[in-house]
């Protein structure tokens, strides 16, 4: 989570970076120069309001280089990747490639998430589509509120929904679950809890 | 052939055209103008007000259309259009959608702009919820609201630019130049109408390059306290009987909402249908988006015998409609005579 | 006709009633579902988050599948799968690096067909509204719907080219062709909260309280939904919503093919009615049409 203290110096502009644009624009096949700053993507972001970056500046900080920041702000972890952004953009900027870009970049680098919650629902996610190719929700929420610590959790909601039927309590896996598993070999293993 | 039989022929009765014609007649050469429309003025006609000296748009349109009837060398045909022509030597060889058939020695394009479709911003709501307006639209709401009673006019109106333009998304990526200026414009005559209203104009950028133009801005803002909010609006909500404008304040950084009673959409101004057909029928030059475009070192010049003039080439005001209509003319009247 | 039927986890777990009632209109209205062997999970949010090329090779697989089958269209009810799903077919086509890499993970030539829709595409390029209007035995009369489209059948426009991402129509078209009123609303296009059901309650409770809230002030007397998180937040968090407000809301939230269903002459049972938390009983009682 950035705060306005991260901003209280002077930023020497001049000897800041271009790499991490070229990167983007390399692996995002989007260009952040083509900003018009004019805020579009900010103003209807549906979660702008607890932002700690807009994704204006999130152009901004790219354009300076300032990686350290974008990687451990709050914004990567709270974005709901509903594409208004990209819709809206005079310029069609693939902001929600480029958050995916960055979280992914400060998750393989071990940047701790502002929101540790998200991003172990996620882990637990993979582990589980890994395991079985597919999702049992049943067991992932569980496991998420053991592993999260958050033992009652939605344990009245949950209740309601497995008498509603919401809830299969079996997982099942699929057949050909070595297909599945050969696409995480190159996915450094999930960190263990 | 007597110099004083050339004709030519100006396609379209705004500014631009009346002018041409008028300065073409002046010159003792002959001037047909025809206008589409039923009625001369063009978009300047339909204006409740100007920029940067608030004069009145229709007084200067009159004042024109007069010249023009008292110069017996110009006609004026409304309700016509070009119907085809051909090149006959010097000559285009005219038939006109009132099927006469004329041959003029020289062609104005001063057709005009037309203006981008605001509904295919969805998210400012144009077409699906009241009260969204484009500009030209408002202008005709100003006049309109003249005569409400002051509790009915609206309390609070926001002022949108760079709809359609500025934009490689779904618009156009130039800046159509005088959005800035006529959203100043609106904003300070709804203030005029209304003091009490609280008008938000949101810019990208606004851009007051003119004579008197940044003054004619400051003023606005400073006397008239319509204020400038700087950033795009992203979405427009409609609640309980007000349209709440979500939009990003990039000088703060943060989101911001306005609930607007109205909304007036300061949309582009882009090329008209009918200029990229005529300039097939006279070989006139068309740029990328479909303007007319220039022949190098011959700014009013667009082919052989073919100039042209006002919003048809890009858009302008109306004291740059009138610029080039006279100076349109000059090079009519300058082949004229040397032929 | 056949099509390649992508059910997705959520269709046989938290949205069971939207999968039952998706079989159910789709044989209704002449279409074989046909579904994709031994399909995986798209990788949901999870996987574009963490991981961009599992993503594409998660779908990749699954639509490889389709092509299998010689399907040249694949149905994807769930708007999280559909852009899922799109979003890699869109990339195999327009990214010849990464289908390469893609291919040789999944073992198979990179699949660049079928093509992909979501269910309001489908219909409406299918079916068609006169003919979906032709199969109606019991018309929705009285009912007033908010339709409510959320972010991913129609975003990105670039990848989904389909109805107008800020102000869709399709779905309003459809209920008005089941003899419904839609309602004009200012949220039918605004985000839900999608995936942070679990992990970050409080986004879903402020995005979907948003959304209940335009919903009640456009006078709808429910919430009609294509997309199991839509349906599960706007549903399973009401309570919560309701409690932080302080006030009521009784949306009912229903799936689009429940609606069709009822239009069509089936029981609740058949369309599992009785798995909302907010129960659509009373309304549609109240209406004439249970």
């Amino acid at each position: 989570m950035l705060n306005t203290a991260d901003f209280y110096h002077v930023l020497r502009i001049d000897q800041t970076s271009n790499s991490l644009r070229e990167e983007i624009k390399e692996h995002c096949h989007t260009d952040i120069e083509m900003c018009l700053e004019c805020g579009k993507c900010s103003g209807g972001c549906s979660n702008a309001h607890i932002f700690d970056i807009t994704p204006r500046k999130i152009i901004q900080l790219i354009k300076v280089g300032e990686e350290a920041k974008l990687l451990k702000m709050d914004a990567l972890w709270s974005c709901v990747a509903c594409q208004l952004c990209v819709d809206r953009c005079p310029s069609s900027i693939n902001i929600p490639r480029i958050m995916d870009y960055l979280r992914e970049k400060a998750y393989s680098q071990g940047v701790p998430a502002s929101r540790p919650n998200v991003e172990l629902f996620h882990e637990l996610m993979l582990n589980n589509i890994k395991r079985f190719g597919r999702v049992p929700e049943a067991l992932l929420s569980v496991e998420f509120n053991i592993r999260s610590k958050q033992y009652t959790k939605d344990a009245e909601m949950g209740m309601k929904m497995f008498f509603k039927g919401k809830l299969n309590p079996i997982p099942a896996r699929i057949k050909n679950i070595k297909q599945v598993q050969r696409m995480f070999r190159d996915i450094p293993a999930q960190r263990e809890g | 052939m007597n110099n004083s039989e050339k004709t030519a022929l100006i396609i379209g009765g705004g500014l631009a055209g009346l002018e041409a014609a008028n300065k073409i007649g002046g010159a003792g050469y002959k001037a047909i103008l025809v206008e589409k429309e039923e009625q001369l003025g063009g978009i300047m006609k339909q204006l409740y007000g100007s920029f940067p000296r608030w004069d009145n748009p229709r007084e200067l349109v009159d004042q024109k259309v007069k010249m023009a009837q008292e110069n017996p060398n110009v006609t004026m045909k409304t309700n016509t259009t070009v119907k085809s022509a051909h090149k006959k030597d010097q000559t285009f060889v005219v038939e006109l959608s009132n099927n006469e058939q004329m041959e003029f020695d020289a062609v104005v394009l001063a057709t005009g702009f037309d203006f981008y479709d605001a509904s295919q911003y969805g998210e400012y709501g144009y077409g699906a919820f009241d009260n969204v307006l484009t500009a030209l639209e408002f202008e005709a709401k100003l006049k309109e609201m003249e005569s409400w009673d002051k509790e009915d006019l609206p309390q609070v109106v926001a002022f949108f630019k760079c709809v359609g333009s500025r934009d490689r998304s779904k618009g156009y990526p130039y800046c159509s130049k005088i959005c800035c200026m006529f959203t100043a414009k609106e904003a300070g005559l709804m203030k005029d109408l209304n003091p009490d209203a609280k008008c938000f104009v949101f810019y990208m950028d606004y851009r007051a390059a003119g004579k008197e133009y940044e003054e004619f801005a400051r003023s606005v803002m400073e006397d008239k306290h319509v204020r400038y909010v700087r950033g795009r609006p992203a979405k427009v909500l409609p609640e309980n009987g007000k349209l709440m404008v979500r939009a990003e304040d990039t000088l703060m950084g943060v989101p911001v909402e306005v609930a607007a009673d109205m909304i007036v959409l300061a949309n582009a101004m882009i090329p008209a249908e009918s200029t990229i057909e005529l300039a097939g029928i006279f070989g006139a030059k068309i740029d990328q988006y479909g303007f007319i475009d220039y022949i190098p070192g011959h700014p009013t010049q667009t082919g052989d015998r073919v100039f042209f003039a006002g919003g048809c080439g890009f858009p302008v005001e109306s004291l740059g409609a009138q610029y080039q209509g006279a100076a349109a003319a000059a090079d009519v009247i300058a082949l004229f005579t040397q032929d | 006709m056949n099509v390649a039927y992508y059910p997705g986890c959520s269709l046989h777990g938290l949205a069971k009633e939207y999968g039952i009632s998706v079989e159910v209109a789709c044989k209704h209205l002449g279409i074989n579902l046909k579904e994709i062997e031994d399909w995986n999970c798209c990788g949901a949010t999870a996987a574009h988050s963490l991981n961009h090329e599992l993503t594409i090779s998660l779908s990749a697989r699954n639509l490889a599948i389709a092509r299998d089958m010689k399907m040249n269209k694949v149905l994807a009810p769930c708007a999280g799968c559909f852009s899922r799903l799109k979003g890699a077919s869109y990339e195999l086509r327009n990214n010849k690096a990464l289908a390469a890499e893609v291919g040789e993970i999944i073992q198979a030539e990179p699949p660049v067909e079928p093509e992909v829709n979501n269910l309001l595409q489908f219909i409406m390029e299918e079916q068609g509204i006169d003919a979906l209007r032709a199969k109606v035995v019991k018309p929705l009369q009285g009912l007033k719907l908010a339709a409510y489209y959320g972010c991913l059948l129609t975003r990105p426009k670039e990848v989904v080219q389909f109805d107008d991402p800020e102000q869709p129509v399709s779905m309003d078209l459809i209920l008005q062709a089941l003899g419904a009123e839609p309602v004009v609303w200012a949220h039918k296009a605004e985000c839900c909260g999608g995936g942070y059901a679990a992990s970050d309650t409080d986004i879903v409770i402020d995005l979907s309280g948003q959304i209940l809230e335009s919903a009640q002030i456009a006078g709808a007397d429910a919430i009609v939904v294509a997309c199991p998180m839509c349906g599960v937040n706007l549903d399973t968090r009401q309570e919560a919503i309701a409690a932080k407000k302080g006030k009521k809301y009784d949306l009912p939230i229903i799936y689009l093919t429940q609606l069709m269903g009822i239009a069509f002459g089936y029981s609740p049972a058949q369309l599992g009615l009785k798995r909302h938390l907010n129960s659509p009983f009373p309304l549609l009682q109240s209406k004439g049409l249970l």
